[in-house]
């Protein structure tokens, strides 16, 4: 007997999910000894052999299940063993994925598997991805197109869909996964780039929350990743409130000493703080996460001296980075509040008595000044004139926006200020 | 309701010439390109070129007839002189071959597994096909095997449900599974039944409102009996009955659009169809079914229709007919399986065009064929396209898209042009700089222009909620006219008449009761605005969206 089947029957008998599923690991450290353990006349012989006289599995179809999937599993584990290193054919590997996870989905719906079993299904959906990435990865090596995580992503649909429409009662339902697979769907749907899809699966959701437990009754790592993406598809649609919210609990609930996670939460939190609270991120935050500090200094260096040239070039230098993660057209938004902060200090600027009559010109200058000294200023060496209709046009969007209390005087091409709180929530 | 005639399609029998008539009617059979060489001697044995003017409905009645005449066909081609080298030699892939059938075979099939194997290989080499069979992609002999068992299988439920019995059955003794290589097309089954999660659309329908792929022989003969083998436990949705209708249906609206119409010819396995119809004219039919090549035209018409087309839309620029002939024209490069540098300007020319008369979907068609075709590497003008995908993705506020395309710009791209005013518009938009977005509005290189028509309305709306919050008390009219880049102090005056804020422009008087300017009352305006700028924002008409 290997060991892997003792690892079984120990699982099953102790009822250790978590153990359950380790065993179908492509990563299994048994694999090797499992697979050169039989062949393929004699593996469903030997598995029906080793599982047999364990009381839960006296059904035959819950045994039968397992025997499938023990088989099904055997077959990956002998095209990764037989062919090792480079040569393992990924695309092999995934069909004995895909075929994995219908003899689990099998197991689910004709074998009564119980819902502690759950982690099997999690390893059988997570693996399934990762062997769909790494066979698309080989094949474009090759210079072949592969679209297995597009087909892995409409399987573990399978899974999501065994878990929301169980009908047990809720301490023995599936619908406790539900939330781990739909966390995989959304990881595998932002990989694929295809958001929408994302969105799909919120739209669907809704539905069956009603005869489910709270979020918060979940076990917390599901519904952080839960909470993280939601944010982020509320970032991506503009829905800035509810990102916020959705982010800042997830990084409220995030387990304290996993930075990577709280970095891909910062990633879209801090913008989100910008455009909301106009806040920008503390020195403190931003020193205990070096590749975000990296990400968001030089921006918000600029946005706090108000130097709209020298934004402009930060934004520039960064470009590639924030449009890759999606926080390009977000950050350029918070020009708005580098502009409220230049306009803040030419007010500061006047005299005290005359702080309410600003000259439009005043503003103007103040646009046009040359970035000062920092490297990623250089790019502008010019002195910038700007239009006078286009500073008036800016001011009107301060306005406009709130950022600022006054109205513009066109004949006498004057601002005129709010004698209380002409910047609110500025202390000016 | 006031669609042109010729956009009525096929409603009745009698208008194919009503809007115009043919330049070149002719349609002699010597005219007729040459298809299918040297392939398929049963197309000419039962497809005489007089039974071309058959009508469809006494070829829906000999059906049955054909479909014998073509398994005696086949067995004829199967049957070659079996010639053996002296000596047997086998390739390394038929080697390997062999050793994955025997190292994947299930104990209880072993028997059965090895005979088939036999007769695959004895076949490959009667066909003399040993060498250049692509061994490493032949399905093993147990998933041949296993499928004819599943075929048997449904084949039975098949003839309990009554469905073409007939044709099911000369289908199985003929042509199928007997020797997996003799017909190429047979891997793909192979395949489908290897991939069970393969999106399909609903079972019925799709088989025939998919029409553009020519299908194979078999299942254009044979269409029922192979959905039911292939979708068997959910194609009881609709009754036989149902389906009968509606083929019916389909095949009335084709006999209406061509009632002259002659046998649909069967397109050879592989090779798209090639159209052998000499007009440079023709009106666009959604197509219902399988494209007939009577009807459709060969690329080298379709390169003279393009020169026509462009001539007449210089000279009689009648955008109803224009598209409606490009549409035509897209359909039959598509049907065809067209893809070359011609298509791309065939799009680029349409999506222009489009773009002029303000058809934002037709235009967005084009543009997502462009897209896919300048990704498959066609060359054409790439860099204008871009920039006009920009300004496009403005129109309809696509957030995620955009990004997607500023991620896929390349530093080369962010100096044309084009693109760098479009990308200029974009960031000047997102900064609320309308003073900037109008000037860019005036000086848009291209077509640009146009595209930007579309969502300057609006841009107008929001720009003028900012002037109202931000100049007080009042703001001459010239000045409007200016900054929101109307061409004239009349036209901004419409634009404000239209906007229902007329009564808020007032006169004013200089020094000496000369009137010397005409103001706007801001404050006034805001609600007006406000409302008038929500209204333009909530309804972005996306047609046919990427």
């Amino acid at each position: 007997m290997t060991t892997l089947y003792k690892t079984f029957r120990r699982a099953l008998t102790t009822k250790d999910g978590a153990l359950l599923g380790s065993i179908f690991s492509p990563e299994n450290p048994d694999r090797g000894t499992f697979a050169f353990s039989t062949n393929h006349e004699r593996i469903r012989g030997d598995a029906e052999y080793e599982i047999s006289g364990l009381t839960p599995l006296r059904d035959e179809n819950t045994r039968g299940a397992w025997v499938d999937t023990l088989v099904s599993y055997w077959k990956i584990a002998y095209i990764l063993e037989r062919d090792d290193g480079a040569d393992v054919s990924w695309a092999k590997a995934y069909e004995g994925q895909k075929d994995l996870l219908l003899a689990m989905v099998r197991g689910y719906t004709k074998g009564n598997w119980p819902h502690w079993t759950l982690p099997v299904m999690y390893q059988i959906c997570l693996s399934l991805r990762t062997v769909a990435i790494l066979s698309d990865d080989q094949a474009r090596r090759l210079g072949k197109t592969s679209e297995h995580l597009e087909d892995a992503a409409r399987y573990i649909n399978k899974a999501f869909t065994l878990c929301i429409s169980d009908r047990a009662p809720i301490e023995e339902s599936r619908k406790w996964g539900t939330y781990y697979i739909v966390n995989l769907m959304f990881k595998t749907y932002f990989k694929l780039n295809s958001v929408g899809l994302a969105k799909n699966i919120l739209r669907v959701l809704p539905a069956s929350l009603a005869d489910m437990p709270p979020l918060e009754a979940f076990p917390k790592s599901h519904v952080v990743t839960f909470k993280y993406y939601c944010g982020v598809v509320s970032f991506l649609e503009e829905d800035y409130g509810s990102a916020e919210t959705h982010l800042t609990y997830a990084l409220d609930n995030c387990k304290t000493d996993s930075i990577r996670n709280k970095e891909l939460i910062l990633t879209y939190l801090i913008p989100t703080t910008m455009l909301t609270k106009h806040k920008l991120p503390t020195p403190e935050l931003l020193s205990r996460f070096p590749r975000l500090a990296a990400l968001f200094n030089p921006v918000c260096k600029t946005i706090k001296s108000g130097n709209l040239q020298a934004f402009d070039a930060a934004l520039r230098h960064g470009e590639e980075e924030f449009v890759k993660r999606r926080i390009y057209l977000t950050l350029e938004r918070t020009k708005d509040i580098a502009m409220r902060n230049l306009f803040r200090k030419v007010v500061l600027y006047q005299n005290e008595e005359n702080r309410t009559k600003i000259p439009v010109r005043q503003f103007q200058i103040a646009m046009g000044l040359e970035a000062d000294g920092d490297t990623v200023m250089r790019s502008t060496p010019e002195r910038v004139e700007v239009e006078v209709e286009e500073v008036e046009c800016l001011l009107a969007n301060m306005i406009y926006k709130g950022l600022m209390k006054g109205y513009i005087s066109r004949e006498r091409q004057t601002v005129v200020l709010s004698g209380k709180e002409p910047f609110p929530g500025t202390v000016v | 309701m006031s669609a042109p005639p010729w956009r009525s399609g096929g409603t009745n029998g009698n208008n194919r010439n009503g809007a115009f008539h043919s330049v070149n009617s002719r349609k002699t059979l010597s005219s007729r390109p040459i298809h299918h060489e040297g392939t398929q001697v049963h197309n000419d044995l039962f497809f005489s070129p007089s039974s071309n003017l058959f009508p469809l409905a006494f070829c829906r009645r000999t059906l049955w007839k054909k479909k014998i005449l073509m398994c005696t066909n086949q067995t004829l081609t199967q049957t070659p002189a079996p010639e053996q080298t002296p000596k047997t030699q086998f390739p390394d892939k038929l080697k390997d071959y062999v050793a994955r059938t025997f190292e994947d075979c299930p104990p209880d099939e072993k028997v059965a597994v090895e005979l088939e194997l036999k007769r695959i290989i004895t076949d490959a080499f009667n066909e003399k096909v040993v060498w250049s069979l692509e061994w490493d992609k032949m399905p093993l002999p147990q998933t041949i095997l296993a499928r004819k068992k599943v075929t048997a299988k449904e084949e039975q439920t098949a003839k309990t449900l009554a469905m073409g019995q007939m044709s099911r059955v000369s289908n199985e003794t003929g042509a199928s599974p007997t020797s997996p290589f003799i017909r190429k097309p047979n891997y793909s089954n192979v395949m489908d039944v290897d991939y069970p999660g393969k999106k399909r659309k609903s079972a019925g329908s799709s088989e025939e409102l998919t029409p553009p792929t020519p299908d194979r022989f078999e299942e254009r003969f044979d269409k029922r009996p192979r959905q039911g083998d292939k979708f068997l436990p959910t194609s009881g949705k609709l009754s036989q009955r149902e389906k009968d209708k509606r083929a019916k249906r389909f095949e009335d609206e084709r006999r209406e659009y061509s009632p002259d119409s002659a046998t649909p010819e069967v397109p050879d396995n592989k090779k798209p169809l090639i159209g052998r119809c000499m007009d440079l004219e023709k009106r666009y039919f959604r197509l219902t079914s399988a494209p007939n090549p009577d009807h459709v035209r060969p690329l080298h018409v379709l390169e003279k229709t393009l020169e026509m087309l462009k001539r007449k839309w210089r000279s009689e620029a009648n955008y109803s007919y224009i598209c409606d002939q490009f549409k035509s024209l897209r359909q039959d490069l598509t049907v065809q399986h067209i893809k070359n540098d011609f298509v791309v300007t065939v799009y680029e020319i349409h999506a222009r065009i489009a773009l002029e008369k303000g058809d934002l979907g037709e235009y967005n068609q084009c543009q997502t064929q462009l897209h896919s075709l300048y990704r498959e590497g066609f060359k054409g003008h790439e860099e204008e396209f871009k920039a006009y995908r920009i300004l496009y993705l403005l129109h309809t506020c696509n957030r995620a898209d955009m990004n997607e395309l500023l991620a896929n710009l390349t530093p080369a791209d962010k100096e044309v042009k084009a693109i760098k005013h479009a990308l200029e518009v974009r960031s000047v938009l997102a900064a609320g700089n309308f003073h900037r977005f109008f000037r860019l509005y005036l000086e848009a290189p291209a077509m640009g222009g146009y595209l930007m028509d579309s969502f300057v309305a609006r841009e107008r709306k929001a720009a003028m909620c900012m002037i109202c919050k931000g100049y007080r008390p009042d703001i001459d009219i010239r000045f409007l006219t200016e900054e929101l880049g109307f061409e004239s102090d009349t036209d901004c005056v419409n634009f404000l008449y239209d906007n229902e804020a007329a009564d808020l422009i007032e006169q004013k008087l200089g020094d000496k009761g000369v009137p010397n300017s005409i103001r706007f009352q801001t404050a006034k305006a805001l609600p007006l605005f406000e409302r008038a700028k929500k209204a333009a924002f909530s309804k972005v008409d996306i047609k046919g969206q990427l």
